[in-house]
């Protein structure tokens, strides 16, 4: 009776679901972060519903299993724009946006209320590695640091400090791809020391981000200046988003993406400015670190390379944009604080330029090299550029190293747009291209 | 007697309590392992969590120190400081001051850093 009563209590509840971001899913769990009644939270032990959004290149499949059977039990899956894995035949699939968060709601009633039952476990129920009982105290070995518990090395000092000399047991651990705190797709093998980022070699390169299909229009004919300067603040605002989430400012997070889904010429871009500076989100950030010389910066391109004072934009070749009297922004410092002041003050040019160019109607006429928020698109898209941060992040305390690496905006741009239901998780995946050819 | 009953409200509480804890998980199996692993988005880790962390004893003692040792030598000097009057207030004023220099040393060595 009064597990029924409970039952029935957290059926009500918000949904907690942990999103998995795959290529091409971002979109979809912006509009569901917005969403009442739905929570996305960032451990799937908090979670009742795993939600795979967007495609997973298939060498990725095992790291998806992982995390499928790290949720308690009951939960559920679903599939937005992604092929569920060969073992999950009948589990749900979703490609309609809108129907999302319905379908979330639902998922997670009939769970609660044992109408459905919760999706199998994929790994053998055994321990990774068996223990060994060996040594005085079990663990596996002679004299106090000999032995492989549960068959893994004990953490050792092999390394020398970098910080302060006081050497502690470095930790090993394989990241990603689906941590949220780093950008979709990003896998890296961490030696910590302490909260001190020993090492950071990158294994997987980020998931192509698909910009607005604006920016695509914009490569073939004239747009107008007004929607692509729209374009490019929402993608900044949803960056900064991400970026404050991880600060743990959630409500200002909201408050970012909420401005960046209703973004007209005539939004005003100072209140949350104002709320950023109270709330100390650029004393969090102003410790110097994260530093770009000017290669590296050249190298990410876009906010990052004008952040560290190169006056690169390619907005400025374009005829329409010299009628708007526009002159790129720059930086100085090049860290992670000059990053976020030029994100900002990027959103409120974007947004000046719009107001101005809706009023004269006015179009875009270069169509070779365009200026895209991730960076400048000539000849070529602009690639990845997550190399720079295996020379940036060691040396890093872990949450310097965090705020770093979300200031950078290091995925390549995709070649699809955002909006094209397309399913990479089979086609030969982006991710899966650019992961090989890291690893070449 | 009395402290045979005191014993058996003892054991009955214990019995009740560990009774509440088990009753909701008696049918409930361990996790599997793999749901017990840590949560790496999807990677593993590759030595074992047993790791040595230095808990920086040195300038945690310096700011017992700082903080605590000068607030002993406060109890005493508030009894006679009545009498003693502004010579009392100079001489708390000079030791307070050298204290801070070790607090504003700490502070600029970020000690007061949550790490």
């Amino acid at each position: 009776m009064a597990v029924s009563w409970l039952s029935r209590l957290a059926a009500q509840s918000s949904v907690p679901v942990f999103p998995v971001r795959g290529i091409q899913g971002e979109a979809a769990l912006h509009r569901l972060t917005l969403t009442p009644g739905v929570e996305l939270v960032d451990s799937p032990r908090h979670a009742s519903i795993l939600l795979v959004a967007g495609g997973v290149p298939p060498d990725q499949h095992d790291a998806l299993r992982r995390v499928h059977d790290q949720l308690p039990n009951p939960f559920a899956t679903l599939w937005y724009r992604s092929e569920p894995l060969a073992e999950l035949a009948s589990a749900t699939r979703v490609d309609d946006p809108d129907a999302l968060p319905g379908t979330l709601m639902t998922a997670h009633q009939e769970l609660m209320r044992g109408k459905r039952g919760s999706s199998p476990r994929l790994l053998p129920d055994e321990p990774p590695n068996p223990w060994e009982g060996l040594g005085d105290d079990g663990h596996g070995g002679e004299g106090m640091m000999g032995g492989v518990p549960y068959g893994r090395p004990m953490a050792m000092n092999m390394h020398d400090d970098i910080r302060d000399g006081l050497t502690l047991d470095s930790l090993t651990v394989t990241l990603g791809p689906f941590l949220p705190m780093l950008p979709p797709g990003l896998g890296a093998k961490v030696t910590l020391q302490g909260d001190l980022v020993q090492s950071w070699i990158t294994q997987h390169a980020p998931y192509p981000i698909a910009l607005e299909s604006v920016f695509l229009e914009a490569r073939e004919h004239p747009v107008p200046i007004a929607e692509l300067e729209l374009a490019r603040a929402r993608y900044h605002l949803q960056r900064l988003a991400f970026a404050l989430r991880l600060a743990g400012l959630e409500r200002l997070a909201l408050e970012s993406l909420r401005l960046a889904q209703g973004l007209s010429p005539d939004s005003r871009l100072e209140g949350l400015r104002r709320r950023l500076t109270r709330c100390g989100f650029f004393r969090l950030t102003t410790t110097g670190r994260g530093w770009l010389d000017e290669t590296l910066a050249r190298r990410v391109g876009g906010v990052a390379a004008r952040a560290a004072g190169l006056e690169e934009d390619l907005r400025s070749q374009d005829a329409a944009y010299g009628r708007l009297k526009f002159t790129p922004v720059v930086q100085s410092d090049g860290d992670t604080n000059a990053r976020w002041c030029q994100t900002l003050a990027e959103i409120e040019q974007s947004l000046q330029l719009a107001r101005q160019a809706e009023r004269e109607g006015l179009y875009s006429e270069t169509t070779e090299a365009i200026e895209t928020p991730r960076g400048p698109w000539g000849e070529q898209r602009p690639g990845d550029a997550s190399g720079v941060i295996d020379d940036l992040l060691p040396g890093l305390e872990w949450d310097e190293a965090m705020t770093t690496l979300a200031s950078l905006d290091l995925a390549a741009v995709s070649e699809w747009p955002q909006d094209v239901t397309q399913e990479l998780g089979e086609a030969p995946g982006d991710g899966a291209d650019a992961a090989e050819e890291r690893r070449a | 007697m009395e402290l045979l009953t005191l014993f058996f409200i003892l054991l009955i509480a214990a019995g009740l309590g560990l009774l509440i804890q088990w009753l909701p998980l008696r049918r409930q199996p361990m996790p599997t392992y793999p749901q017990r692993a840590p949560f790496l988005g999807g990677g593993l880790p590759e030595t074992h969590a047993w790791s040595r962390f230095h808990v920086r004893y040195y300038p945690m003692t310096l700011l017992l120190i700082a903080f605590e040792m000068e607030m002993m030598f406060m109890y005493p000097w508030a009894v006679v400081f009545v009498e003693q009057g502004m010579k009392a207030v100079m001489e708390m004023g000079m030791f307070l001051a050298i204290l801070s220099v070790g607090i504003v040393y700490g502070w600029r060595e970020g000690v007061f850093k949550w790490q």
